[in-house]
C-alpha cells in the first residue's frame, strides 16, 4: 500500500470525528441559551446518557492506555486491573443516588457545591477544585500527551507530537468550552460507543496476531516457565517493609498483595471525584443509577476490561511488538482504515475524560471559587464567558505541560486518583455517616492530602527542593498513596469527630439529615442485611483485591512432570481475577438493589427554601479579601524562593 | 415528538453509525485489500446491522428517517455506485472486490423495499412512489 493511501484515512476520520462533534457542540449551545444549561445541562440529561457517559468517563481511554501497557510490562502481579470495573462501579454504588437528592433538594450541581451548603467549608470546596485541576492538567494532560506521540507515531512523524498537542487542545476547548455540560453528554455517549469498539476490536487484533487465545496462552506459559519472567505471574507476597520507589523499594518487587489493595483503593477514588458527580447531578432522575453501575459499569465495562483490556495487555507481554504503540503500528501499515477507526475510538474516550475534566475545573474556578468568595455580583453570563476562558486557559496550560514538562505532568497525574480518594470521607459524612463533624471531615481531607503528597514523587521532590530529604521514596511499604493518605484521613477523622460537637450542623445539613431518615430511608428488609452486606463486601475485598490475592497465585495451577499446568489454559491470577469480577459484579448488585443503596425511588423532593436574610453588599470585603490573597500570594513566593536559595536547589 | 426526545435518537443514530457503520466501511475495505469475499461480506452485514438498529431506534421513537439522513444515505449510495463502476471500467476489480461489491449493492436495494414494506405495509409502500397528483380525497370511480 502506498504512504498516500495509508495516511489518508486518520485525517479522514478525524475530520469527519471533528465535524459530529461540532454538530453536537452547536445542538448543544443553541439548547443552553441560558447558564443554567451550559453549567448542568438544565439537569435534563436522561439516565441512559449518564450511565453510559459516567461508564465511559471512568474506563475507556484511560484504561486501554494505562492497563493495557502495565499488563504488557508488569503481567498480572496487579491483578486489580482486570476488575477495575467492579472498583469504578463501588464507589458510585455507594455516594451517587444520595448525592443526587441532596442537589435536587438543594438546588445545587456539584460537589464543591454539595461540600459549602453541607459543612459551610471553604476548605473543602478549595479542595474539590483543586482535584478537578490535578485531573484536568495531570491526569488527563498525561493522556493527551499519550495520544499525541500515538498520532507522532502513526503519521511517521509528518504530524509531530506539539502539532498533535496544540490541535486536540483546539478541540478539547471546542467540545467542553463552547458546548458547555450539554455536549460533554450528549457527546460523551458516541465518544463512549467508539471507544469501546476501538477496545474491542483492538483486542481481536491483537489475538488474532497472536495465533488465538490458545497460542496466546502457550506463549504465556512459556515466560511463566523461564526464571526472570516467572514472577510476572504471581503477587509478590502480602506486604514488603521496603523504603518505597527510589529509596532502595524495586520495582519489580512493589507487586504485593497490598499494592493491589491499596491501587484499589486510589481506582476507587475515580468516582467520588468532582467529575463523575458534576455527570450525575447533570441528570434528570436517580433512577438509572443501579443499572448504569450494575449492568454497564461494573457489568459491560467491566468484561471489556476483564476480556479486551487484558487480553491486548497479554498479547504485549508475549510479543513486545504487540504493546500498544507496536500493535497501532502494524494497524497502520496492513490496515490503515481499522488503525483510523481504533484509534478515533481511544482518541474519543481520552478526549471525554479530558474534555470533562476541563469543564469541571473551569466551572469551579469561577463558579465555586472566584464568585462565592471574590465576585459575588458576578452576573450567570458572566460566569458563563469566565468559565470558558478558564477552559481556554487551562487547555493552552496543559498544551505546555504536555510538551515541556512531561515529568512534572506524570508526577501530578500520578496524585489525581489518590487524592480523589480523599475525598472519600467528606461525602461519607454527607450521605451515610452523620457522625462526621465539620472541623472532622475538613481536617480529614487536609492530612490524607497530605500523606499522599508525602508518599508521592510530587511531594517529595518539591519537599527535596527546599532542602528536606525524606527518608523514603514513593509508595513505602509496597503501599500506594492512596492508603497511606486515607490511613492520616480516617485517624484524623476518628479523633476529630470524637471531640467535636456532633450537633453544630446548618440549617441544611439538618435538611439534608431528615431527608436521609424520612422519605429516602432504608427499608426493614435492606437494613436486616447490614450484617450480611458487611460480610460479603469484606469478603470480596479480602479475596479478589487484597491478601487473599495469594490464593489466586497457584489456584489454577497444578505442577506436571513438564512444568506447570495451566487448568483453565490462562495464568492463574487471571482466571482468579475473572471470577473476583462475576463476584463483584454480583456485589455490586446486591449492594444497589438488595441494600437499595442506588434503587429507583419515586419521591417528589421540593426545592429547600432558605430562611429568608437581608443581603448585605459584600464587594468591600470581597476586594479585600481579594487583595489578601494576592499579597499572601507573592509573600508565599517570596519565602519560597528564599528558602529554595538558603537550603535546597 | 419532545426536543429532548429527538435529540435522544438523534444521539442513538450517532453512534450506531459511528460503530456499525465506520466498522462496516473498516470490514470491506479489509475484505477488498485482502481480496477475501468473507471480510467483505461481514462488513456488509455490519452495515445492514447497523440499517437495522437505526430503523429500530426508529420505532422505538415513532418516527421515520429524516429528509437529511435518507439524502446522506441515497448519496453514500450513490458515490459508492459510482466508484464500484469505475473500478470496473478501468478494470481494477478482481473477481471477489466484483461479488463483494455486487452483494453490498444488492443487499442495500433489496433493503429499500424490505425497509418500507416494513414500515407502510406493502401497497403503502408502492404508493409512496405511486403519488396520485389529482387525487382529491375521494374514493376512485
Amino acid at each position: 500500500m502506498t504512504g498516500m493511501a495509508s495516511s489518508i484515512w486518520l485525517p479522514l476520520f478525524a475530520l469527519f470525528y471533528i465535524a459530529v462533534m461540532l454538530y453536537w457542540v452547536r445542538v448543544s449551545s443553541t439548547s443552553s441559551l441560558s447558564g443554567d444549561g451550559f453549567f448542568s445541562a438544565g439537569h435534563a440529561l436522561s439516565p441512559w446518557i449518564s450511565a453510559l457517559v459516567i461508564a465511559g468517563a471512568s474506563m475507556t481511554g484511560w484504561f486501554v492506555l494505562g492497563g493495557s501497557q502495565q499488563i504488557a510490562a508488569q503481567g498480572f502481579q496487579m491483578p486489580v486491573l482486570i476488575v477495575g470495573g467492579v472498583l469504578l462501579a463501588l464507589p458510585g454504588t455507594l455516594f451517587f443516588k444520595r448525592l443526587w437528592f441532596i442537589a435536587e433538594r438543594m438546588r445545587v450541581s456539584s460537589q464543591a457545591e454539595i461540600f459549602r451548603v453541607y459543612y459551610h467549608s471553604a476548605f473543602l470546596v478549595v479542595v474539590s477544585v483543586a482535584v478537578t485541576l490535578v485531573f484536568a492538567l495531570g491526569f488527563a494532560g498525561l493522556q493527551i500527551r499519550a495520544v499525541a506521540g500515538f498520532i507522532e507515531l502513526m503519521t511517521g512523524g509528518a504530524v509531530s507530537r506539539l502539532s498533535a498537542s496544540v490541535v486536540l487542545g483546539f478541540i478539547l476547548f471546542a467540545g467542553a468550552g463552547i458546548g458547555g455540560m450539554r455536549a460533554i453528554g450528549l457527546f460523551g455517549v458516541i465518544q463512549t460507543v467508539l471507544a469501546f469498539a476501538g477496545i474491542v476490536a483492538l483486542s481481536g487484533f491483537a489475538l488474532i496476531w497472536s495465533g488465538g487465545f490458545a497460542a496466546l496462552n502457550a506463549g504465556l506459559l512459556d515466560l511463566s516457565a523461564s526464571d526472570p519472567s516467572a514472577g510476572l505471574f504471581t503477587v509478590n507476597g502480602v506486604i514488603r517493609f521496603t523504603s518505597g520507589l527510589g529509596r532502595g523499594g524495586e520495582l519489580a518487587n512493589a507487586n504485593t498483595a497490598l499494592a493491589n489493595l491499596s491501587f484499589a483503593f486510589a481506582l476507587m477514588g475515580f468516582q467520588a471525584s468532582p467529575l463523575i458527580i458534576k455527570l450525575v447531578l447533570s441528570t434528570r432522575s436517580p433512577n438509572g443509577i443501579a443499572a448504569g453501575q450494575t449492568w454497564v459499569t461494573a457489568g459491560f465495562f467491566g468484561a471489556i476490561i476483564a476480556f479486551c483490556i487484558a487480553l491486548t495487555g497479554a498479547a504485549g507481554l508475549v510479543d513486545r511488538d504487540l504493546a500498544l504503540g507496536g500493535l497501532f503500528s502494524a494497524l497502520q501499515t496492513g490496515s490503515p482504515w481499522f488503525a483510523a477507526w481504533i484509534f478515533i475510538g481511544v482518541a474519543a474516550g481520552v478526549q471525554l475524560l479530558a474534555g470533562l475534566a476541563l469543564f469541571v475545573a473551569g466551572e469551579g474556578l469561577i463558579r465555586h471559587v472566584y464568585r462565592p468568595y471574590f465576585h459575588s455580583r458576578l452576573s450567570k453570563q458572566g460566569a458563563v464567558t469566565l468559565t470558558r476562558i478558564a477552559i481556554a486557559v487551562l487547555a493552552v496550560l496543559a498544551m505546555l505541560m504536555e510538551n515541556l514538562t512531561p515529568v512534572t505532568l506524570s508526577a501530578l497525574a500520578a496524585l489525581a486518583l489518590p487524592m480523589a480518594f480523599q475525598l472519600w470521607t467528606p461525602l461519607l459524612g454527607v450521605t451515610w455517616l452523620p457522625w462526621i463533624t465539620r472541623p472532622a471531615a475538613a481536617t480529614g481531607v487536609g492530612f490524607g492530602i497530605a500523606g499522599v503528597l508525602l508518599t508521592e514523587p510530587l511531594g517529595y521532590q518539591v519537599l527535596s527542593f527546599f532542602g528536606l530529604e525524606l527518608p523514603w521514596g514513593r509508595w513505602p511499604w509496597t503501599i500506594h498513596s492512596a492508603l497511606w493518605g486515607m490511613a492520616a484521613n480516617v485517624a484524623a477523622v476518628l479523633i476529630i469527630s470524637a471531640i467535636t460537637n456532633r450537633n453544630a450542623l446548618g440549617s441544611e445539613a439538618r435538611e439534608i439529615r431528615q431527608l436521609f431518615s424520612g422519605p429516602l430511608s432504608t427499608s426493614d428488609k435492606a437494613r436486616g442485611l447490614r450484617s450480611t452486606a458487611w460480610s460479603v463486601t469484606l469478603a470480596w475485598f479480602f479475596l479478589a483485591v487484597g491478601p487473599g490475592l495469594i490464593f489466586g497465585n497457584a489456584a489454577f495451577v497444578v505442577t506436571g512432570d513438564s512444568g506447570p499446568i495451566w487448568l483453565l489454559g490462562m495464568p492463574s491470577l487471571w482466571a482468579w481475577s475473572l471470577a473476583a469480577w462475576v463476584s463483584g459484579l454480583g456485589l455490586i448488585w446486591f449492594l444497589s438493589y438488595k441494600m437499595e443503596m442506588a434503587s429507583p425511588v419515586h419521591v417528589a423532593v421540593p426545592p429547600y427554601e432558605p430562611p429568608l436574610r437581608l443581603k448585605k453588599d459584600t464587594s468591600a470585603v470581597e476586594q479585600e479579601r481579594l487583595r489578601s490573597l494576592i499579597l499572601t500570594g507573592a509573600v508565599g513566593f517570596a519565602l519560597a524562593v528564599l528558602i529554595a536559595f538558603s537550603f535546597g536547589g | 415528538m419532545s426536543k429532548s426526545a429527538t435529540v435522544e435518537r438523534d444521539v442513538l443514530v450517532f453512534s450506531i453509525w459511528a460503530v456499525l457503520g465506520f466498522g462496516g466501511l473498516a470490514l470491506i475495505l479489509e475484505g477488498f485489500s485482502r481480496d477475501s469475499y468473507m471480510i467483505s461480506l461481514a462488513g456488509t452485514l455490519t452495515i445492514v446491522v447497523g440499517f437495522v438498529a437505526h430503523i429500530i431506534v426508529n420505532g422505538v421513537f415513532d418516527c421515520g428517517f429524516r429528509p437529511g439522513e435518507a439524502a446522506l444515505g441515497i448519496a453514500t449510495f450513490g458515490v459508492l455506485a459510482l466508484a464500484f463502476i469505475a473500478s470496473w471500467a478501468v478494470g481494477g476489480l478482481s473477481s471477489t472486490d466484483y461479488w463483494s461489491g455486487l452483494t453490498l449493492f444488492a443487499l442495500l436495494a433489496v433493503g429499500l423495499p424490505a425497509y418500507l414494506s416494513t414500515r407502510y405495509g406493502l401497497r403503502g409502500a408502492f404508493s409512496r412512489f405511486h403519488v396520485r397528483h389529482a387525487d382529491d380525497g375521494k374514493p376512485a370511480a
